[in-house]
């Protein structure tokens, strides 16, 4: 049993630097946490914060019923994958995953057994021999999660593990990982500044952004209702598209305009933004709610298409919508479509998002 | 007959081939000469005599049972002995605390002292009749020595000497070495539980291995000609009891001004440090494609 519980995490460095800011967070034991933000969020700083490489300024770390704040990272019962894998060089892979094991005096017939039940998991058998150097970085990243595997913690810890790999082994060891965490289900930590691999990974992500958590979530419910303009942006690609619009209510009717661009909105939107009329907002679509043609009544507008992305499943267009920015439609990949042409877009309904534009929170009835 | 860029590469190439000619080159084939030859000062006639010279050196006991077995003993022990001092230096200068820097800059001291003026100072320190060591000694109720005047303990000090004068230079090779080091590793090894010992054995040693064999070879290389320290703390006495093969060489060269027999024994040392210098490049270059 081995809950993570942070309360009012700070992280200082110098008088300077404020890294991590109160940050409050509650896993439950064997949940798979995704925290996820850009480079420099505090995200991998919170992270070596629970492992203990890192000092806490303030506040609590909690892991199952003990506070670790000032336990040396060996008595956390933690296991950790880096980025770079940190494998010792000069061991065999055998070498690398008894390490541990051997630190805590375990008979070498039980280290075995350990060893071969992970090797078996991770399919490390016929490298068992070989040195890191010899490995490719895949292989080297699976060896690093053996030496996590084996030591059995109550906690594992990802370091951004994949983010030195290719695209290919990324997505291939993404479901390695998923698969793992369905075999041995151990609470665990995965930071990481991609959000496919947030989103994929985690049974709940951690949006952070200068060093405070903007919204703890289900991937469902962080990409359908994220709870800031930055979340909405972060979460989903391509991104969302984004427009500052004015509202105008007469009467019944309900609409959001900017150049070029006039559409209605449904009802529940509309008593949302009562209290903007004649106000500015920032509108927000996802690419994947835009679609080629005139589509439902009042939400069709005029763009020209600029950019051509053929994906082979889809295309990415972007275009141009009267005098402003760019937005981004997926459309099938086998429509006609070059630069320049003049095309009908509309939006899904229901699936436009509105935030104001001082506070940036969504603006929700 | 060179094409112009080859003929810029002479050029800038050339100062330094000329120098090393002058003073390299030229002077080993002048001693690699005299040591055929009855050459001695006050004989200038400068008689080929074959091998003769260095079948008097490899047969003079002198050289076979004190030079030889002294030159490498220093050797070995002085290395052994900065390495280990500068490998416990570099590992507690690597981890930050308060004046740290202050600490740092002090152990560099020995590195910025000529040889000399350190074996004159510790020549000093270990006077039989007014050395502070014998002043301290005698304070405290205990029998003052004469350090230097006896054969181990004039050894004892020529080590501790080029010790002290050599352990910082390991510390700062060391020490850079420890602070390429990749953090993860240890910090994968702190989360894993290793203890300190651990951690030093199976991590920083193998890790700084390549590191610490360039060390020991330039180092040992270098140890294998000492002189000045030995030529003024105990000009290789008492009697000949501490003398090492530079002293060797230079006693027969320029105090008994046999060229020849000086030049010989130069080269014989020549070709030994050759040989420890080769086999201990192999090893290197064996441990650096481990």
């Amino acid at each position: 049993m081995a809950a993570i519980s942070l309360r009012k995490l700070n992280k200082h460095y110098g008088s300077l630097f404020h890294a991590v800011k109160d940050v409050d967070l509650e896993i439950a034991d064997k949940e798979f946490v995704a925290l996820v933000g850009p480079s420099g969020c505090g995200k991998s700083t919170t992270l070596r914060m629970i492992a203990g490489l890192e000092d806490i300024t303030s506040g609590d770390i909690r892991i199952g019923d003990r506070i670790v704040n000032d336990l040396p990272p060996r008595d956390r019962d933690i296991a950790m994958v880096f980025q770079n894998y940190a494998l010792y060089q000069h061991m065999s892979v055998y070498d690398n995953l008894a390490f541990g094991l051997r630190n805590k005096k375990t008979s070498e017939a039980e280290i075995k057994a350990a060893i071969d039940r992970a090797a078996g998991m991770l399919g490390l058998h016929e490298l068992l021999a070989r040195k890191p150097k010899q490995l490719s970085g895949g292989q080297q990243q699976r060896v690093a999660l053996g030496r996590c595997i084996v030591r059995n913690p109550e906690v594992f810890l990802f370091d951004e593990p994949l983010s030195n790999l290719d695209a290919k082994l990324r997505a291939q060891m993404r479901i390695e990982i998923k698969r793992l965490h369905a075999a041995i289900p151990t609470t665990s930590v995965f930071v990481t500044h991609d959000q496919v691999e947030a989103m994929t990974l985690g049974d709940r992500v951690v949006i952070m952004r200068d060093g405070r958590v903007q919204q703890v979530g289900t991937p469902l419910q962080v990409y359908g209702k994220p709870a800031n303009k930055f979340v909405a942006g972060f979460i989903g690609a391509p991104a969302m598209n984004f427009v500052t619009a004015t509202v105008r209510s007469d009467g019944g009717a309900t609409t959001v305009e900017a150049a070029g661009l006039k559409l209605s909105v449904g009802d529940a939107e509309a008593r949302a933004l009562g209290a903007y009329n004649g106000k500015s907002v920032i509108m927000g679509a996802r690419p994947e709610h835009l679609a080629l043609g005139e589509g439902a009544s009042g939400l069709g507008f005029d763009a020209r298409v600029e950019v051509v992305e053929q994906l082979g499943s889809e295309i990415l267009l972007e275009t141009r919508v009267g005098s402003h920015g760019i937005t981004v439609a997926r459309v099938p990949a086998e429509t006609v479509i070059a630069r320049g042409d003049q095309v009908r877009i509309s939006a899904q309904p229901g699936r436009l998002h509105f935030f104001d534009p001082d506070t940036e929170l969504p603006i929700t009835g | 007959m060179f094409g112009e860029q080859q003929r810029f590469m002479l050029f800038l190439i050339a100062p330094a081939a000329l120098l090393m000619l002058l003073f390299q080159v030229l002077p080993i084939m002048i001693g690699a000469n005299a040591s055929f030859r009855n050459w001695a000062l006050y004989n200038p006639k400068k008689t080929w005599v074959g091998l003769e010279h260095y079948y008097a050196v490899l047969s003079d006991p002198a050289f076979l049972y004190v030079v030889l077995p002294n030159t490498f003993l220093f050797m070995i022990l002085s290395v052994a002995g900065a390495l280990v001092a500068g490998l416990a230096l570099a590992l507690l200068l690597n981890r930050p605390f308060r004046g740290q820097k202050l600490v740092q800059t002090i152990l560099l001291v020995p590195l910025m002292v000529a040889p000399v003026v350190a074996a004159i100072m510790i020549r000093w320190i270990f006077n039989d009749q007014f050395g502070i060591v014998n002043v301290v000694l005698e304070a405290i109720g205990l029998e003052g020595q004469p350090w230097l005047v006896q054969r181990w303990s004039a050894f004892g000090i020529i080590l501790l000497t080029d010790i002290w004068l050599w352990t910082p230079w390991f510390t700062l090779l060391l020490l850079a070495g420890l602070q390429s080091l990749p953090k993860e590793p240890f910090e994968a090894a702190a989360i894993d539980g290793t203890t300190t010992w651990r951690v030093f054995r199976y991590l920083t040693l193998p890790m700084l291995r390549s590191v610490i064999v360039v060390c020991v070879v330039i180092r040992a290389i270098d140890a294998f000609r000492t002189f000045d320290i030995v030529w003024t703390l105990t000009g290789g006495g008492p009697g000949r009891s501490t003398e090492l093969f530079s002293l060797y060489a230079y006693v027969h060269a320029f105090l008994n001004l046999d060229l020849g027999r000086g030049s010989a024994a130069a080269i014989i040392g020549g070709l030994i440090i050759l040989v420890i210098g080769v086999a201990l490049y192999r090893l290197v270059d064996r441990i650096a494609k481990a």
